[in-house]
């Protein structure tokens, strides 16, 4: 600024026109250093961009080789599981069916001869009917004797008949027993015919849910889209709902901590440390991270989670031993941590007692009067909760589980869509740069415009004189885009 | 073989827990010296600072040290130490500790007799040693008094005591009936003494107003 004051605006004028002559003079060899550098650059960006593409469609794939695969992992387990129960059913209900064969086939015969027993035999006509005939056609004066025969007859046909009616009412009496005997038999044939029914029903419907796990397998197998795309919201629903559950789960162990916390200082004291954190915390800690181990190993053992598949695929003896182990463990750490809680209550109120009792008389005397009435509920509250709790905190195996194998997906996914997006926005910048070469070089004649424009004007005149020369503007010859479009398709 | 081989590993793992730690870890505990000015009138306003104490002996955690010494006419000495604790790491331990200690504060403070001059250099000397002698993190000194120090003949307190990584607390500094007639002597009492820490390397910060103990600590 003082070097303008003192000179001038002559000596500005001077070099502004010197600056204008060395820049119009260099202006080629300018030109293809603007050029040469940005076209480095943008080669250079173009290259980091491409990388990162091939980085994310790299990744995004073998994302959907893992996500696939955990699919089919997941898929072929519930087949399995599928198969088993309905070999179990096989095994348990329809292996018994030649014996309800046998039962019903015996019921039936059982009901056929009660049906035949009970069947009707029609009496046959009494053979005085004949007798009657004869005595009627007898041509007689006598007709009292006839009449005497007759009514003879008659009191004998009276007594038969009733006989008779008497026999045919005893027989029909037992045929009612009969069949009444027969009816629990159809009650039994009706049940046996209805649970067959019932659970070949049962069957379909498995099969048929079968067939629909199938066909998800296949899918799986083929790696349709369909099947991915299922399995990354399944993937992306199930990291979501298990990392809110870890949470919470962090929340009880966060609890459970301060629960043990002090009663610890009192066992391990408090004033040693470890890397600037309390022993007491520490150990509070680690028993804390052992109830956890106890709990996974238990889950383990009764496989229920496979995060060590080595335990789940021990023989029946050596898990049931591991499994015992650990709930002895998980017990045991239950009933110190209830101990502890107990213990806690106890310094809380030494505490209280003490702060009470420093903070003066009055307030001592009011503490006293507070804590002997509802001591008991926290010191209860306490004592159910550190055993509840380590139990409680054994459920986060599954969680666990769950948020290690969707988070594999989910946050390769997300990584992937970043380096994605990472590539585009290189690939933009990349653009910017190769604009921004054809911006600096105008921008560069546009310093010089006035040797520029004199030195058209002299081409102007000379292509006047002759017709040979073509016609051609200074700004003209500079052609940006060959190097850049060269550099673009490199 | 192989469980002696295991042994001697967890025999390892265990030294090696032990060295990363050690008996007191001084450099997390918390020193307090508090030097309770005993001469003339001052004597009335010891009541306020028992529960300056109080507060003190509540809000210490274990491995803290805490020290109450009077100020009298020569107030250089160990004998000057009314009650000195280090709190265990035990919480039922501690609890105890503090209990003897309030009432050792409260039988003294019953029994105090006004001394004759103040030696509040000698106090705070004393200190400074009782501190860096107890290898504590943070030190602080208390004062509770109203800084006019009145030496007896023949006692010389020209020592600058090195303050480095010292906090001194003046509490309650009352102003005198002279302060009242010219605020100029109670400002250059103030400053004075501040002058003194600073250049000794120590911070130095001045609480009359009790009510908010939070600024105690």
């Amino acid at each position: 600024m003082t070097f303008l004051e003192n000179a001038g605006w002559m000596t500005f004028f001077v070099l502004f026109v010197c600056a204008m002559i060395v820049l119009y003079l260099a202006r080629k060899p300018a030109h293809r250093a603007i050029r040469g550098l940005l076209d480095g650059l943008y080669i250079a960006t173009r290259f980091v961009a491409r990388s990162l593409a091939n980085t994310a469609t790299k990744m995004h794939a073998r994302n959907r080789e893992v996500l696939l695969h955990l699919g089919r992992e997941q898929s072929e387990r519930e087949l399995r599981k599928e198969f088993h129960e309905i070999s179990s059913f096989v095994q348990r209900d329809l292996g018994g069916y030649p014996k309800l064969q046998q039962n019903i086939r015996e019921e039936i015969n059982l009901i056929q001869a009660d049906y035949e027993a009970s069947q009707h035999t029609a009496t046959e006509l009494p053979d005085w009917t004949q007798a009657v005939e004869s005595v009627a056609k007898l041509k007689t004066s006598n007709s009292e004797a006839n009449t005497r025969l007759l009514e003879q007859i008659h009191s004998t046909a009276e007594i038969q008949h009733r006989e008779n009616l008497k026999a045919y009412r005893e027989t029909n009496s037992k045929r009612n027993t009969v069949l009444q005997k027969v009816l629990p038999h159809w009650r039994k044939l009706s049940f046996s015919i209805d649970d067959t029914g019932r659970r070949l029903s049962d069957i379909v419907e498995r099969s048929k849910k079968i067939d629909k796990q199938m066909e998800r397998f296949n899918d799986i197998q083929t790696g349709s889209e369909r099947a991915e795309h299922m399995l990354r919201s399944s993937a992306i629903t199930q990291f979501l709902i298990s990392a809110l559950v870890i949470t919470i789960a962090i929340g009880g162990a966060f609890f459970n901590f301060h629960l043990i916390a002090l009663p610890m200082s009192e066992m391990v004291g408090s004033a040693q440390r470890i890397g600037g954190a309390k022993v007491s915390d520490l150990a509070a800690l680690v028993i804390i991270c052992m109830e956890i181990s106890a709990g996974i190993f238990l889950l383990e053992s009764l496989r229920i989670t496979k995060l060590f598949p080595l335990i789940g695929s021990m023989d029946d003896r050596t898990r049931r031993t591991i499994m015992i182990a650990s709930a002895s463990v998980l017990l045991t750490l239950a009933s110190t941590e209830s101990a502890l809680a107990f213990m806690r209550d106890q310094i809380a109120n030494d505490l209280a007692a003490l702060r009470a009792s420093l903070a003066g008389p009055s307030s001592f005397a009011e503490a006293e009067v507070h804590t002997g009435i509802n001591h008991w509920i926290p010191l209860a509250a306490n004592m159910v909760l550190g055993f509840v709790l380590p139990l409680a905190l054994t459920m986060i195996a599954i969680p666990l589980e769950y948020l290690l194998q969707s988070g594999r997906t989910v946050l390769g996914s997300v990584v992937a869509s970043l380096i994605g997006l990472l590539a585009i926005a290189v690939r933009v910048f990349a653009s910017l740069l190769r604009q921004m070469g054809h911006v600096l070089t105008s921008f560069y004649d546009l310093l010089i415009a006035g040797p520029l424009f004199i030195e058209s004007l002299v081409l102007k005149s000379r292509s006047s004189h002759s017709d040979d020369v073509q016609e051609e503007l200074p700004w003209d010859d500079v052609e940006p885009t060959e190097p850049m479009s060269t550099g673009a398709k490199k | 073989m192989n469980t002696i081989k295991r042994f001697i590993a967890v025999l390892g793992v265990l030294t090696c827990i032990n060295a990363c730690s050690t008996d007191d870890n001084p450099k997390y505990a918390n020193g307090y010296y508090l030097l309770l000015d005993t001469s003339g009138t001052y004597t009335k306003e010891l009541d306020k600072a028992k529960q300056v104490i109080n507060y003190i002996l509540a809000m210490m955690e274990p491995g803290d040290v805490f020290a109450v010494a009077r100020i009298d006419s020569a107030s250089f000495s160990e004998k000057d130490i009314i009650s000195k604790l280090t709190l265990d790491a035990r919480p039922s331990v501690a609890i105890t500790q503090k209990q003897n200690f309030a009432s050792n504060i409260e039988a003294f403070i019953a029994e105090v007799k006004s001394s004759d001059y103040t030696d509040i250099s000698g106090g705070l000397l004393q200190g400074v040693e009782y501190l860096r002698e107890a290898r504590v993190g943070s030190r602080t000194i208390l004062i509770y008094s109203d800084l006019k120090e009145d030496l007896p003949k023949g006692y010389v307190r020209d020592v600058k005591p090195e303050l480095e990584g010292f906090t001194v607390k003046a509490l309650n500094v009352t102003k005198l009936r002279a302060d009242n007639q010219n605020p100029r002597s109670y400002l250059d009492r103030v400053a004075d003494w501040q002058s003194l820490v600073i250049t000794g390397g120590g911070n130095w910060i001045l609480i009359n107003d009790l009510d908010k103990p939070d600024a105690l600590l």
